[in-house]
């Protein structure tokens, strides 16, 4: 069967999800901490919304009663010279 | 805080009626309890387990978030035992030892990695003082080398060698996941019987004749004789609901992980001169948090500009070839801090029943411990030695524990 991914930066598949579901991590904070999903370079920009809707159907609820875990900073990855430049000599 | 927010958001959903992790339970609440554990972080949720073990009767774990919200899914996961005081190392090293088999303990993989963990010295003053502390800690029977200039850059090849004095390698001990450790103990306390219910906060204490009668929450009131304050960054005002004062200040801690990078760090590293910390997980990234060197009391988990810029620059100051690596992730979780950065565990003054497991900064490493120790004495009535010197009689008494190789900053003076 195809596989269906949906976190690109994570390889995180439909059935990781379903299978993470299933086991008990239902919210989208514990979901994306068990699968890593949402955790990788983009940071859930390319995934959340299609891993959300995924996890409403498979709990039968509305997809806004899924809780988006809060975006953290940096929007887009930083180097680290970038943000320590100021400071060096 | 994640309290405050996971109510606003989520007060429509009745969110106490769902799933959030494997072994928490979306039950009602009984109207009867042989103990309440109050925090769903590390500390609440392995006693839970360590006092299911003994047999100890019908226990629930209430957390006002989902379980693992506070710090205990914010951390830096660092694990060691060698530290400067026979207090803290009678303390930690009995941790370090249930660490080493900890996945098997709990037939979940905590991915505890024994990978060493270097206590950086970057002055010979703090290499002279590593010496005596290695003296120490060899009494104890620690697994610790003192460490050279060159026996540093061979272990650690990327970083800075003006930064290497020498340093103390804890062989034996590393770093873990911090989530896994979390939901291994709420499975294993599950499948003993206990409840572990989520989205549920305290909001009183009922303490009559001088002994805990009931705890109430937003989900209904409970009676208990025994309840345990494990709230992390709320435990002074869960302790206060009680009228008990617990001597604790809120700090915010910052961390952050970058893009994944092949293999180049294998210890967990810390470097009081940079008041830093951090390791490569086995997927790659590269973790770690350092502090300013005043820290200001902050109850905020908002994470600041200030706070990445501190951590690019002394991470790049010890670790040169970050300069070209990307930061992904940016947070922020709160620690409550002591006079003397220990924590406070045992019996609250005054009351029967009223327990204390908080003020903790080193609370990851220190929970399979503390765990263990705490459900001894509620079990037992006796307080067992290694926990004795932590009691909250200490800002009494003011036999505070004098312990100097920590990688924090105590509030008003550095402590390297
Ligand atoms: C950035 C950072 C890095 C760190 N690095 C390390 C490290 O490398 N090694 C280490 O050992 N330690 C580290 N720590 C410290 C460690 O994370 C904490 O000491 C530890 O997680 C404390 O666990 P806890 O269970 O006491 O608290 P928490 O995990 O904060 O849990 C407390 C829980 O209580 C709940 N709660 C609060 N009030 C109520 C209420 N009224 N009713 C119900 N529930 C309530 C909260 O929702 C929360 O889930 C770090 C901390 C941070 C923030």
């Amino acid at each position: 069967m195809a596989k269906t991914i949906l976190c690109l930066c994570r390889d995180v598949t439909a059935e990781d999800v379903r299978r993470a579901v299933a086991q008990g991590y239902g919210d989208l904070e514990t979901l994306k901490r068990f699968t890593g999903a949402c955790t990788g370079p983009c940071q859930g920009k390319t995934c959340v919304d299609a891993v959300r809707r995924l996890v409403a159907e498979l709990t039968g609820r509305d997809v806004e009663e899924i809780a988006v875990p809060p975006a953290r900073p940096p929007t887009t990855p930083v180097r680290l010279g970038t943000l320590a430049a100021k400071d060096a000599s | 805080m994640s309290v405050r927010r996971v109510r606003r958001g989520e007060a429509a959903a009745r969110p106490a009626a769902r799933r959030v992790i494997p072994g928490a339970t979306c039950a009602e609440l009984a109207a009867t309890y042989d103990a309440v554990l109050i925090g769903g972080g590390l500390q609440g949720v392995a006693l839970a387990y360590e006092l299911a073990k003994r047999g100890y009767g019908r226990l629930a774990v209430l957390d006002a978030a989902y379980p693992g919200s506070g710090a205990s899914g914010r951390n830096g996961e660092m694990i060691r035992s060698a530290f400067a005081s026979e207090e803290w190392i009678g303390l930690f090293d009995d941790s370090l030892r249930r660490w080493q088999i900890l996945s098997a303990e709990l037939d979940f993989n905590v991915l505890f990695t024994r990978a060493g963990y270097l206590l950086l010295a970057s002055t010979p003053e703090a290499l002279a003082a590593a010496q005596g502390n290695v003296a120490l800690q060899r009494r104890h029977n620690l697994h610790v080398e003192l460490l050279g200039h060159d026996d540093v850059r061979r272990l650690c090849p990327e970083m800075a060698p003006a930064m290497i004095a020498g340093a103390v390698l804890q062989t034996d001990a590393g770093f873990a996941h911090h989530d896994a450790t979390l939901w291994a103990y709420a499975q294993a306390a599950a499948r003993l019987g206990v409840e572990i219910h989520p989205y549920t906060t305290v909001t009183a204490i009922g303490a009559t004749g001088g002994a805990v009668r009931s705890v109430t929450t937003d989900r209904g009131k409970i009676s208990t004789s025994v309840v345990v304050d494990a709230a992390g960054g709320q435990a002074r005002a869960v302790a206060g609901l009680a009228g008990v004062d617990v001597p604790v200040e809120v700090f915010r801690l910052e961390a952050m992980v970058t893009e994944p990078l092949a293999p180049f760090l294998r210890p967990a590293v810390s470097s009081p001169a940079i008041m830093g910390y951090c390791h490569q997980t086995t997927r790659g990234e590269f973790v770690g948090g350092t502090e300013p060197d005043v820290p200001v009391p902050c109850e905020s988990i908002r994470s600041s500009l200030d706070g990445a810029r501190d951590m690019a620059t002394k991470f790049v100051r010890l670790f040169p070839r970050l300069a070209g690596v990307r930061m992904m992730r940016h947070w922020s979780g709160i620690v409550t801090q002591t006079a003397d950065v220990a924590p406070i565990l045992g019996r609250a003054p005054g009351i029967d029943g009223l327990y204390l497991d908080c003020g903790w900064v080193y609370g990851f490493v220190g929970a399979p411990a503390a765990a263990a120790l705490m459900a001894e004495l509620i079990a037992t009535g006796r307080t067992p030695p290694v926990l004795a010197p932590f009691g909250i009689e200490r800002f009494a008494t003011g036999e505070l524990i004098r312990e100097t190789s920590l990688v924090v900053a105590a509030a008003g003076e550095s402590v390297a």
